[in-house]
């Protein structure tokens, strides 16, 4: 994939997190909306298509798939909004029936292009088991006062921005973006120096086929995402 | 590198793939026909998923059907083979349209049990319960709820394995507070709690159908045929006795406890009216656990499994010999009406397609 088409996805991912924002919708939706584009534009070519209309069904089909109850009328809304900021709200007409209709209709196109394969495995709910597994082992005074939880939540939201979701496996990026929240807030697991085995190889706990390189390769394509952020923001 | 899946993702295969054979019945949202692969010459059962209208984009509804389907793998559930579309033509109007391809299976329990010349011995219906029971015992530790439980959507092969169909109006739920739409499940064997108007319902809803299922395993029609909500609950209290907080604790905080006529001083008597077709105790047992008003007091399909029914002599019996006898696929679309008196409206769950000037249901003679 070029440059400039990490970074159109980049846009495009970010703008369906915002418009996800405006509607109130939980993270799982908003997962599984970046997952159905990235698989899309995996196998389908980004001049074929127009990112934003994708984006915007991707968001909307995520919503009838994890039974979040948004109004097409109110996506399309959101959406436009979002893609035009300095435009004034879209007005009832033929603009708003027309994008109405072609998100209708590109909800099928993408199902089809999906094989109706519409039931994902997210890392959400293992991030959860495993955080409830080391707040066991931590002191609890530190545990409420450095918020890992929330910091790892944010960077397996961020993820969302590539791909990786598609080629790494759900639990392994669970334990990669607590790996990557432990890093940046300096915090050790308590007996870890004498422990004979790493925190994340605990097997009780976590997947028995992870390893440190995996972690590693998916920390790293997190960061990368983060310097596309700051290109952008140039 | 571990990858989670495949990245080749080519489209959905066209419908063309197959020749439509018959139609077959008429599902929640679509009809049902039976078709063959050119290829292969598999025999499957093709559902269309009716597009018509649809401003707020893919029916939701056809997506939970296939999200629940795609999870659920099953003995005892409908095993859905692939998805196809119909290219827009000047036929459909330029619409295009989505089939769901099951596996295809030779009758339904309503089709049996309307023919007379079909007979069920006390252990194949024994296995035809139990198989009932597996099914909605999969679907609910799966935290999925059916919603249309009824003897056409039971369906059951040459070889007389029982399969869950139509999860047409079937959703996920959870263990939460919840707010559901209460207007699911075809009339007659809508449960109480669901006619009056309760919202966070769970799996008990279920195994009322399975009960209402069961008695029509002996009476071959449906026991209870209400016309009306109201008409329905007056049946209900006249076989399980009246409802009323003391049978049923907290019945009187529901939306249309005071709003509805609940008939007053009714006896529960469902071992009574059912004796004159169910001679076997033990079913008579399960029948009246089943068939239990407050559905937290209601069996649920774990314990119904355990019941003694399942373990006493006659043990449970495989169909296959017995309908070995018969060589023509029974369905309740194809049944030939036996009488021809008018039965007020169907009694359809809202939002249900039927064809107009057929009614599939009328053939049924009233019980009660």
């Amino acid at each position: 994939m070029s440059d400039s088409e990490t970074r159109v996805h980049f846009r495009v991912i970010r703008y369906i997190h915002e418009a996800s924002i405006k509607l109130h919708l939980q993270s799982i939706p908003i997962a599984t909306a970046s997952t159905i584009y990235h698989k899309f534009f995996r196998e389908n070519k980004l001049k074929d298509y127009d990112p934003f209309l994708i984006g915007a069904t991707c968001l909307s089909l995520a919503c009838k798939i994890e039974e979040e109850n948004v109004r097409m009328r109110d996506i399309v809304n959101v959406c436009y909004r979002t893609l035009h900021k300095n435009k004034a709200p879209l007005e009832i007409g033929d603009t708003f029936w027309a994008l109405r209709e072609s998100v209708a209709s590109c909800e099928l196109f993408l199902l089809r292009a999906l094989q109706f394969k519409v039931v994902f495995d997210h890392p959400h709910k293992y991030l959860c088991h495993y955080l409830k597994a080391i707040s066991d082992w931590m002191e609890p005074r530190q545990w409420e006062e450095i918020p890992i939880p929330r910091t790892s939540w944010a960077f397996l939201r961020d993820s969302y921005h590539n791909g990786l979701c598609l080629d790494f496996q759900p639990e392994h990026i669970a334990v990669s973006v607590l790996y990557l929240a432990l890093q940046c807030h300096g915090l050790e697991i308590p007996f870890y120096k004498y422990a004979r085995k790493k925190w994340w190889q605990v097997g009780a706990v976590f997947s028995k086929d992870i390893t440190l390189e995996i972690i590693q390769t998916i920390v790293t394509k997190i960061l990368d995402m983060y310097d596309i952020e700051n290109l952008l923001a140039r | 590198m571990p990858k989670t899946e495949e990245p080749t993702y080519p489209f959905c295969p066209d419908e063309t793939k197959y020749e439509k054979l018959a139609k077959i019945g008429q599902g929640t949202f679509g009809e049902v026909f039976k078709a063959r692969d050119k290829k292969t010459k598999t025999v499957v059962a093709m559902k269309k998923v009716l597009m018509e209208n649809e401003k707020e984009g893919f029916p939701i509804t056809a997506l939970r059907e296939i999200k629940i389907l795609q999870v659920l793998k099953n003995d005892n559930i409908v095993n859905l083979l692939e998805i196809c579309r119909a290219k827009a033509t000047p036929y459909n109007r330029f619409k295009s349209t989505v089939y769901l391809v099951f596996e295809f299976c030779e009758h339904d329990l309503a089709g049996l049990l309307s023919n007379p010349q079909v007979k069920f011995s006390l252990a194949e219906i024994k296995k035809v319960m139990q198989q009932l029971l597996n099914g909605l015992y999969y679907i609910h530790s799966n935290k999925i709820l059916h919603r249309d439980m009824k003897a056409a959507n039971i369906l059951i092969t040459k070889t007389g394995k029982l399969k869950l169909a139509d999860f047409g109006l079937a959703r996920a739920f959870s263990d939460k507070l919840n707010r559901y739409t209460n207007r699911v499940v075809t009339l007659w064997y809508r449960p109480p709690e669901l006619l009056l108007g309760e919202r966070n319902y769970g799996p008990a809803i279920d195994l009322w159908g399975a009960g209402c299922i069961m008695a029509e395993m002996w009476t071959r029609s449906p026991i209870m045929q209400g016309n009306t909500e109201q008409h329905q609950l007056t049946l209900i209290s006249q076989l399980c006795g009246s409802i009323t907080p003391e049978t049923w604790p907290g019945v009187d905080k529901l939306d249309l406890f005071t709003k509805i006529e609940l008939p007053k001083g009714q006896k529960r008597k469902v071992k009574e009216r059912l004796h004159g077709y169910v001679k076997d105790q033990y079913a008579l047992d399960l029948l009246d656990k089943l068939l239990t008003l407050d559905p937290t007091k209601r069996v649920n399909s774990d314990d119904a499994l355990n019941h003694d029914f399942f373990w006493v002599d006659p043990l449970p019996q495989d169909l296959n010999h017995m309908l070995s006898r018969h060589n023509k696929s029974m369905f309740e679309y194809l049944a030939p009406p036996r009488r021809r008196a008018p039965i007020n409206q169907p009694p359809q769950p809202p939002g249900a397609v039927r064809p107009a000037g057929h009614n599939p249901d009328q053939h049924f003679e009233r019980i009660f």
